[in-house]
């Protein structure tokens, strides 16, 4: 450690530009992290704060909320108890003559069932008549307020805010919660039709009846439209940016290393054991990777503060612990690539240099 | 007893036509409290000879001993605390850690080597023996090649070495220098009672010297 903070210490410039890089490949991991979990948690918000276990859908409608429809005769024998809640899923544009329409998902809901009960409200009050809607706080951010009448899909009837929620989001849109004879309206032309799905929080519920039929959530999650490509594009480059910082913290070391391996042999001669170098070499990679990656954490913090609302970023503290973490492991392993020079290196090269 | 010896000591390098022998039969001793120089011309086999006292290689043949103990069985983490503790180095470019300053060049071996290493006291006099007392803040290369050489004696001193090894250390010094260095050895030896080992082709330090050793061609002779 000696060696290492001394040199850092005397070789500002040099180092100062190693920490740079990591600097700039932590902060680009930390963006890219929390982009990815912000995207992802937008896509199934609302799947989470229901508590879903289990997702019953039309079998034949792909896994997707969205195509799914129950009737009656599918819905006859099912067994709603206080852990399952009736959803009427629709996509809607909702419009207002003074603010900008919004591309969200309508969810009629029922007031007796859970998903309504457990409403997590900003302000205002949950919907109890027909014509009232209660919304994400997505669409307060856009400018909304309470008592704003809404058009939804260009219908003639107007459905009043009375109040936002938060975590209501599926699929990256905000949800707009009303009555299940709404989404019916909504959804026109399919009188039989009684739901969407049936969400349940019980672990094992099962229900396998005309057409419905019994998703874990995790199957559910994984269906929704982009998630899985989204998720696995961001795990691509996060990858990509490790292994980048791997080669650059190792190249870097082993550049600077090869530099030093006159003043190494200076050393090994003067009777510097070879582990007071190789520790020297891997705590100065940390010392750069830890430096790095608290100013880009630093930074990240501040940007993630500076970014608007609608930037889906959840710089959460997993994130941070994950990503430093990460980095400094792969500083670790970068760092002991030169250590097999160090440890070749001949003493009585020392001599007659 | 003298403090180092070799006997007949033979370095072989390479093999079959490209076989190179360094040293041949090597004889040599010194005792605390000389100077000794070991002289000869470039390839004479000089250099061999000091990494070979100094145990940073091992010879084909022969027999090295300090205070009297085989060096040549040691293994490599032997020679290196016998090295820390035993043998002092002082190279032709003085090889200061460059990034260190003065006292951070000592605090190096504080790190290394727990005990056994100069006191304050004593460290504060030998500074002041070499005349860098003012120089204890400055980087290597905010110095001359002078001061970086008594420098270098200091830390080579610091841990206590019952032997100096300096390979070439008037190499770019001019003659008042030359003369001033070989003082330093000569009391250094005296005062501190080390065996100081002079390699170099330098004639200048001959007046200084107990002893002289002349080598050529991997043969080693006693001049004086």
């Amino acid at each position: 450690m000696f060696l290492a903070i001394k040199e850092i210490k005397r070789e500002k410039l040099r180092y100062g530009l190693i920490i740079l890089m990591i600097f700039l490949v932590s902060y680009l991991i930390f963006m890219l992290s929390s982009l990815a979990v912000g995207l992802a948690s937008e896509n199934t918000q609302a799947i989470k704060s229901w508590n879903t276990q289990e997702v019953v859908l039309n079998k034949n409608a792909n896994v997707s909320m969205n195509q799914s429809t129950l009737t009656k005769t599918d819905l006859k024998k099912a067994d709603i108890g206080s852990n399952e809640a009736l959803v009427g899923e629709n996509a809607v544009v909702a419009k207002h003559k003074k603010r900008p329409s919004v591309s969200s998902q309508f969810l009629g809901v029922k007031k007796s069932q859970f998903i309504y009960k457990n409403l997590e409200l900003v302000s205002g009050k949950k919907a109890t008549k027909n014509n009232e809607v209660t919304v994400d706080q997505d669409f307060k951010v856009k400018g909304y307020k309470i008592g704003d009448k809404l058009e939804l899909n260009g219908s003639k009837k107007k459905y009043k805010i009375v109040g936002f929620v938060k975590n209501a989001k599926i699929n990256i849109a905000p949800i707009i919660y009303g009555s299940m004879t709404t989404w019916k309206k909504l959804r026109q032309g399919m009188p039989d039709v009684q739901a969407s799905a049936i969400i349940s929080r019980t672990n094992g519920y099962k229900y396998n009846h005309g057409n419905a039929k019994t998703y874990p959530v995790k199957q559910f999650i994984q269906k929704l439209p982009g998630h899985t490509a989204q998720n696995m594009t961001f795990e691509l480059m996060i990858g990509f940016l490790f292994v980048i910082s791997l080669i650059i913290i190792a190249v870097f070391l082993y550049i600077l290393t090869m530099q030093k391996m006159h003043n190494f042999a200076v050393m090994r001669a003067q009777g510097i054991p070879s582990k007071t170098l190789v520790g020297a070499t891997i705590s100065q990679s940390i010392i750069l990777v830890a430096v790095g990656v608290i100013l880009g954490l630093i930074v990240m913090w501040i940007t993630a503060m500076l970014l608007p609302a609608a930037v889906p970023m959840s710089f959460t503290p997993s994130i941070m612990i994950i990503g430093s973490v990460g980095m400094l492991l792969t500083g670790i392993i970068g760092s002991l690539i030169p250590i097999r020079s160090i440890l070749k290196v001949d003493p009585a090269k020392a001599i007659g240099e | 007893m003298a403090v180092i010896e070799l006997k007949d000591v033979t370095k072989v390098f390479g093999t079959g036509s490209a076989q190179v022998k360094a040293l041949k039969d090597v004889n040599f001793q010194a005792n605390k409290g000389e100077v000794v120089l070991i002289m000869g011309p470039s390839g004479a086999g000089k250099s061999t000879f000091l990494t070979i006292a100094g145990s940073l290689q091992k010879p084909s043949s022969g027999l090295v001993s300090i205070n009297g103990k085989d060096i040549t069985k040691l293994s490599a983490k032997q020679s290196n605390n016998l090295r820390l503790n035993k043998v002092g180095f002082v190279l032709q470019a003085y090889n200061l850690v460059p990034f260190l300053n003065v006292q951070e060049q000592f605090q190096l071996v504080d790190k290394v080597k727990k005990q056994g290493n100069l006191s304050k006291e004593e460290l504060t006099d030998l500074l002041k023996q070499l005349g860098i007392t003012d120089l204890v803040k400055k980087y290597p290369n905010e110095l001359s090649g002078g001061q970086q050489q008594r420098v270098a004696i200091a830390r080579a001193l610091y841990a206590n070495p019952e032997i100096l090894l300096a390979d070439e250390p008037t190499a770019s010094l001019d003659s008042k220098n030359v003369e001033e260095v070989g003082k330093l050895f000569k009391d250094l030896a005296k005062s501190h009672e080390k065996a100081v080992m002079l390699v170099t082709h330098d004639p200048r330090l001959e007046q200084y010297a107990d002893h002289i050793y002349n080598m050529m061609d991997g043969k080693m002779a006693k001049k004086k």
